[in-house]
Formats: C-alpha cells, structure tokens, sequence
C-alpha cells in the first residue's frame, strides 16, 4: 500500500529525471503544467460526474428515476449534454457590454483552477505548495463575486443585474464569517500551509476539536458557492437564471463548469482543513481517502440543496451577520482560550 | 324560509324605489332596473337590512337584441339570501357606471364585459381591454359579432401548392 | 451637496417564465428588491369558451369544461352539467349523484397537491414537488381506470356518469385513502414544518379579511383569512349535504395559512370519499336525457366549490338546443385581482410565494 502511496512521487521524480538536473527551471515547469493539465481535467471530471450525481441525488431525494435513458442507467446524459451545449449558437445579446459578457465566463472557469492548485491531494501531492495557501485560496475564491458581477452587468438584462447585485450583498457578506471559522484551526496550527495543515492532523481530524468552525464553514461554504438554500443568485423561480440569464452554448457551459469546480473546491478545503485531508487508514491509498472524503462533503450538498426551499434574502443577510458571524468570533475565543490553558497545563507537566 | 320573504320584501320595496321589476326564475330572485339606476340599486341591496346582498359573485352581460342588459349576481357570506340585479342599456350607448367603488372586485370582470360586450363602465380606474390585444375590432360576444370561417382563417387553405 | 436617487427597475415576469403558472405575465416595478407596482396581464390563453358555448349544444360543450381548471376537471364537469340539469328539470339517479362526489373530492386532492407541490417549487423546494406529484399520480391513476384521461377526464355526462366505474377501482381508492395520512405528514415534514419555508411565508402578503370580502375572493383564499364560506356547506349543490366534514378556517391571513389550508382540505375531502364509499348505492348511472336537449326558457346561476374557489356558470336558455349565453365565473380570475394589493412593499421573492398562494390556474384565469 505504501507503494501505491508513493506512486504518483515515484512517476514525478521519474519525469524530472528524463532532465539533466532534476531541479533544473525546466523541470519545474514541466511539472507545473503537468499539475495544472491535471487540475484542468479533475474540473471537467468532476463537473461531468458531479452534474450527473446531482441529478440522480435529486431523483433519488424526489422519488423518481432521474436520468435514465441515455446509456447504461443514464450515466452518458451529461456527455450528451455537454455535446449539445457545444453545438449551441454562441448569442451575444446586442446591447450587451461586450467584453465583460465574454470575459466572465472565462474568469469563472479560471478561478477554481486556481484555488485547486493548491490543495494537497495525496503525500506531497500538492500541484503549487504555497506557504500561504489559506490567504491564497481565500482571497482566489473571492474574486468569483467580481465575475458575477460582471456577467450581471455586461448582460444588461434586468433578471441578471438583480442576480449581480445580489451576488456581491450575499457573498461579501458570507466571506466574513467564512474566513474567521478558518481561524481557529490557524490558530492551533501556527501556519496558513495547507500541506502542513494536513499533515498536523495525522492523528486527529479537526473536526472533533473545531466542531463550530466545521459547521460555520461548511454552511458559509454553500453560500460562497451559491448553492441551495442560498442560491439567490440564480434563484430560477424569481429573475430566471440570473447572471446566466443571457448566455448561451459554451459560454453558458463554463459557468456551470466554475460552479462545480467551485463546489469541488470547497468541499476540498473542508476536507483539507477539517477532516484530514489524504490522511486515513493505511488500506487504501492517500489520494482515494482524499476523493472519498470529498465525496462525502459534495453529497451532503446536494442533499441540503435538494431538500430545502430558498431563503429569503432578508434572513439571508440576517444569518450571516447576526448568526454565523457572532458563532465565528466565539469560536475563536473559545480557541485561544483552549490553546491557552493547552499550554498551561503543559508547563506545569512539563 | 323566513330569510327569503325578507328578502322578497326588501327587493320589493327597492323596486318601487328605482322602477324595477321583480321576477322568480328557478328559485332566484331577479329584479331588473335601468341602467341608469343601477348605483343607487346596488348600495341599496348591499345595505338591505337583515338580508344584506354585499357579496359579489359575479358581473357579466347579456346580448338581448335591442339591450344589452348587465347581470350583478349578489349574495352574502352571512345569510342564504341570493339576489340577481339586471341593468338595462341601450346598444347604441352602453355606457353604465362603474362599480367598482362599492366591490373593488368588480375591477377584472367589469374590464371583460367592456372587451367582450363594449360597455363603457363610467369610474373605471383602468378600463382597458383584459383578454384581447388592445387593436381588436368588435366586440366578440355580441350577437352580431361574425366569427370568421375556417376558410378565412387558416394558413393552410391560403397556401398556393407548391409553397 | 450630491443628491442620491435610486432608480426603478421593471421587471417582465412571464408569460415565459419558470415561476409563473402557465402563461400568467406580470409586470413588476422594483426599488431594489422591494415592490413597489404590479401590472398583471392575462389574455395569453385566451380560447374565447364562452363564445364556443354558443354554437355547441348543451352536451357537447361538457369536455370544453375540462379546459377550465385542468387540474380539477371533474369539478368543471360538476359545475357545467348541474347547471344544466338545474335547468332543464332533470334527476340524477343516486349512484351516479355518489360516484360524482367521489370524483370532484379525488379532484380537489389532485389539485390541491399540485398546489403544495408548486408551492414548494417556487421556493425551490423539489423534494416536496417530488413527493406531492408522485401522490397525485395514483388519483390519476383513478380516473385513468374509469374514464381513459388522466387530466382532462371528462366523466360526467348531463343526467348522469359517462360509466361505471371498474371492479378494481375500489380498492385502489381503498389504499390511496389509506395512505394519505401518512403523506400529509410528509408534506408536513418536508414543506410546512420547514424553518425556511416557514420564515419565508409567515405574516408575508397579509390579506385582510374586509379586503378579501371586498375583492369578491371565495375559495381557500377567503378561508384563510378567517371567513368561513364554503359552498358545499352554505349553498349545498348535488348531495353535499349528506356528508359530514368540517370547513376548515384560518385565521392567519398570511401566505402559510393560505399554503396550509389547502393540507387541512385534503384531509376533510378524504373524510367525504370515505362516506361517500361507505354509503354509495348500486342501481344506474344514467337518467332518461332526451336524446336532443331542449331546456325551456330560463335562467340559471349554478356555483360549485371548486378547489380554487367558486366556479359558477350563469347557463341562459332561448329554447333550443344551444345556450343563448354561457357564462363562466372563474374564481381564480376574480382571485388574481388580489395579487397587486397585497403584494406591494414585499419583496420580489415574496411575491413568486404570493403568486403562488393564490393557486392560479389559467386555464380558468384565460376561458
């Protein structure tokens, strides 16, 4: 088993070979695109997986078949999906801000590629390790309020700049809460690293010391990511799709790509920063464990989605500023002050 | 059947007043006024003592040939009482008062009658067509309203072959 | 100094759209997410029924009925065949009397199911839609076993039933019933019972009762805001009066209770099938209907509960075959003049729940 675990190192350290100097810029690069093409395809992956998990968890939660013609039990729907979204006609709609409405999509597709290329999939798995990967990643993910913003505007269609508007009031606002139930783990960790974050919970999960943070983050999650109940942003019964309202074909078909790259990328971070990462026991591979838990975290969302009705926007707002936010600041007094009597007992053992 | 007497009599009294005529057809009673008459008729049926008509079911008219006549059908959510008011105008002026300002949901059916009958309700805050584009020519539910055969209408029968 | 000004947004919601109940479109004025005008527009389904009345005979504009509120057709057939007979004199025989009751209260559930399950939809909640139309399937189910359609049934004839109903029909009913309680529950759980949904109706798009009695609003509207109007018990039409059920009244005024109300009803109208089942006499289906109807010269107001309210036809006879005039008073038409007056100062979210409250069907809404 430890072999497997070592294999991807193993072929890396084997393609830096094929390099005079294995720690040559030119081996660097090739294994920096090389992890990238890799995130590229985890997103498109994941997002042809994903979509049809969604709708087989949604069948499954509705009591009905879900997809189940195309293929064996369904499973090719979404590539016949994605090959008609290519065949679309590409409209721009003429009163449109042109290079907003093109660049949008774009930047929504770029963004988890980012915030994925940080994460630690498995034993040194890690495509770019960045000494502040949490600053990193959060201020990456950040940028996707931009994005929808722009796609609002550059519309000029009314149902998408209610979606835009509502974009940046909601998001902005789950950001808060979101980056202080990160906190606490920072706090007992001392790094914003996300491999040694994984690596400091080798023996137990974050999770059963961080339980507020888990449940503040994972909701503030699905928020960030504009997922049900929070997705106001393309609230279908109420402005249609929001900023997605106008776009078509393929355009139309990276939005959907960003938002389950989104969605992967931060249940990757959950799993990251409170549930072990790749660690686990030792009969299955790092990486295994890592999709596994992952999984679990994506599922989870899908039934949340599936289940509850939208919010509304009022108490929306009213949950992140007078809900999460307290329980996020009382999480990390409650930290510190746990850390502080951690230490105090360990001086007086000590 | 005490309540219906009442009613009986108040629509009575009521007639006299306004120059109606009461009538009972299958149980319902029906008194028919002038158009003219027919705001003072219906705050007065809606304030009957003991038997109040203040419900409005419904309002729609009727193509008589040379009238039109406007059918208010009343009740009450407090008693059994039902009452059916018709207004008499003539074709050539159909114009009634709006009463709208007693029932504010005479507002959509007052509208259908003015699309589907022509008649002008006066005090109407938004007397516009309902159901048919506001260009429409006629008004489809007189008598004298032709329908056009299928001959005229349809697309396919106009079609040269070939096309 | 600058002067701040904020700007109106006008919104078109329909008659494509994916909260509107078919092609309803409304036209809303926002300042920021707030509402200040409402502009409904109707007439996209418009057939002209009442036109068509008018050069078909009596019989034959039965199926036309299904077309109203095509979600509660054997109500419409109820309605229009009644009417009729109220005209022309004519005695239904017993059976047929039962099995239309059976009918109509199936048809209220149905359509009632659809309303919580869209209800639910329209604050995205899809499992509750799930649940509700995988329920409604075995009502229509029913009808499909007796009359052939499962939404357009169209079983009732004038004088009587179109057929009897099959042997396994009765059981199947059996079961349904059987099951409901626990699928309210369900609903219960899934929808009512729900924090969010719950947040998102209470105290929303309050309708006082003056304002529904003054807009000419029947049906669970009306009853949810504390007036206890129900045709079956105040004007009781075929054998209503036989059974015994409650009139279910809330007090609340707002969205919830006009979205709860309707779980209330289901539950009463599966007391009166289970009387109707119980009491139902075997014998014929069919009175003796001349061939060529001819009711005299007269006039009629027949009104029915419908699930969405009264459905009244105003029938107009000259003698012939044909009816002079044929009125359709629709309830969720004179219902929908609502919308405007409550809606205002809530917000646009508030509204789709609103909308969705009133049970618009625009079937009956177009004619």
């Amino acid at each position: 088993m430890d072999a497997l675990n070592k294999l991807p190192l193993n072929i890396a350290a084997a393609i830096r070979g094929l390099f005079g100097d294995p720690h040559s810029i030119w081996a660097d690069l090739t294994m920096t695109v090389i992890g990238i093409i890799l995130v590229i395809v985890l997103i498109v992956l994941a997002a042809l997986i994903l979509i049809l998990l969604e709708r087989k968890v949604g069948g499954w939660a509705s009591q009905r078949p879900g997809p189940n013609r195309l293929g064996p039990r369904g499973w090719f729907q979404t590539i016949a999906d994605a090959l008609k979204l290519l065949g679309k006609e590409d409209v721009t709609p003429a009163e449109a801000d042109r290079f907003i409405f093109k660049i949008a999509p774009m930047i929504v597709f770029a963004l988890p590629m980012m915030t994925l290329a940080v994460i630690p999939y498995g034993m040194g798995m890690v495509p770019i390790d960045l000494d502040l990967g949490i600053i990193y990643y959060l201020a990456i993910s950040a940028i996707s309020t931009l994005a929808l913003l722009m796609a609002g505007w550059g519309s000029n269609s009314n149902y998408s700049m209610l979606g835009g508007m509502r974009a940046v009031a909601q998001m902005i606002s789950y950001e808060i809460p979101l980056i202080f139930s990160l906190l606490g783990v920072v706090m007992i960790t001392q790094t914003f690293s996300l491999s040694k974050i994984v690596e400091a919970q080798s023996t137990i999960p974050f999770i059963v010391i961080q339980p507020l943070a888990f449940v503040i983050y994972f909701i503030a999650g699905i928020a960030e990511v504009n997922r049900a109940p929070f997705d106001l942003v393309e609230a279908d019964q109420e402005i249609v799709a929001g900023p997605f309202t106008e776009y078509t074909g393929l355009r139309w078909g990276l939005f959907f790509l960003g938002e389950y790259g989104n969605m992967t990328a931060t249940a990757a971070l959950i799993t990251t920063m409170f549930l072990g990462g790749w660690q686990g026991p030792g009969f299955l591979p790092g990486i295994v464990w890592f999709f596994l838990k992952v999984g679990i975290i994506i599922f989870l969302m899908m039934w949340i989605r599936w289940t509850f009705p939208r919010m509304r926007v009022d108490h929306l707002m009213g949950l992140a500023w007078k809900v999460l936010l307290p329980l996020s600041l009382l999480n990390v007094l409650l930290t510190g002050l746990g850390i502080y009597i951690y230490q105090y007992v360990l001086r007086i053992g000590g | 059947m005490e309540n219906k007497e009442i009613l009986r009599k108040r629509v009575d009294e009521l007639a006299a007043k306004v120059n109606g005529d009461v009538q009972e057809i299958l149980n319902t009673l029906v008194l028919t006024v002038k158009g003219s008459y027919i705001s003072e008729t219906l705050t007065a049926a809606k304030n009957f003592e003991e038997v109040p008509c203040d419900f409005l079911h419904d309002l729609t008219a009727l193509d008589l040939g040379e009238q039109f006549a406007v059918v208010y059908q009343l009740s009450s959510l407090k008693g059994p009482q039902t009452l059916r008011v018709k207004a008499l105008i003539s074709r050539d002026t159909p114009v009634i008062d709006s009463v709208t300002r007693i029932w504010q949901g005479a507002n959509f059916l007052e509208r259908e009658a003015y699309d589907m009958f022509g008649i002008q309700f006066k005090g109407h805050p938004n007397l516009k067509r309902i159901y048919l584009w506001e260009e429409f020519e006629g008004y489809p539910l007189r008598k004298d309203y032709e329908t056009e055969s299928i001959e005229k209408r349809s697309v396919m029968l106009k079609m040269r072959p070939g096309e | 100094m600058t002067l701040e000004r904020t700007e109106e947004l006008a919104l078109n919601l329909g008659p494509q759209h994916p909260s509107m109940h078919g092609v309803f479109r409304m036209i809303a004025h926002f300042d920021g997410e707030i509402i200040t005008k409402i502009e409904p527009k109707i007439g996209y389904l418009h057939r002209g029924l009442e036109k068509l009345a008018e050069s078909r005979t009596y019989a034959q504009f039965i199926p036309y009925t299904d077309r109203l509120d095509y979600l509660a057709s054997p109500h419409n057939n109820m309605g229009y065949v009644q009417a009729v007979e109220k005209l022309a004199g004519i005695q239904v025989p017993e059976r047929a009397e039962y099995l239309r009751v059976i009918f109509a209260e199936l048809a209220r559930i149905a359509s009632h199911l659809v309303f919580i399950g869209s209800l639910a939809l329209d604050m995205a909640g899809w499992t509750a839609w799930g649940y509700c139309f995988r329920d409604r399937e075995r009502i229509l189910d029913l009808f499909e076993m007796t009359a052939g359609s499962r939404l357009t049934v169209n079983a009732m004839r004038i004088g009587g039933f179109s057929q009897d109903v099959p042997d396994e029909f009765w059981p199947a009913l059996k079961s349904f019933l059987d099951d409901l309680p626990e699928m309210l529950e369900e609903y219960q759980g899934i929808f009512y019972g729900n924090e969010i949904a719950m947040g998102r109706m209470k105290s929303v798009g309050i309708l006082p009762k003056e304002l529904a009695e003054n807009f000419s609003t029947t049906g669970p509207v009306l009853r949810a805001s504390g007036v206890k109007h129900d045709l079956r018990k105040d004007a009781p039409y075929g054998i209503y009066d036989r059974f015994d059920f409650e009139v279910p009244v809330l007090n609340g005024c707002d969205s919830y209770d006009r979205g709860l109300i309707r779980l209330l009803e289901i539950k009463e109208s599966a007391k009166i099938i289970r009387q109707a089942m119980r009491d139902i006499p075997e014998g014929p289906i069919m009175a003796k209907v001349p061939k060529v109807l001819k009711p005299p010269v007269g006039e009629v107001y027949h009104a029915v509960e419908n699930p969405k309210g009264e459905l009244g036809f105003y029938l107009v006879s000259d003698g012939s075959t044909k009816p002079a005039r044929c009125r359709i008073r629709s309830a969720t038409f004179i219902n929908l003049q609502l919308l405007p007056a409550i809606s205002i100062g809530w917000k646009i979210q508030d509204v789709i729940a609103i909308f969705a409250t009133l049970d618009a069907v625009l079937g009956e809404v177009d004619k």
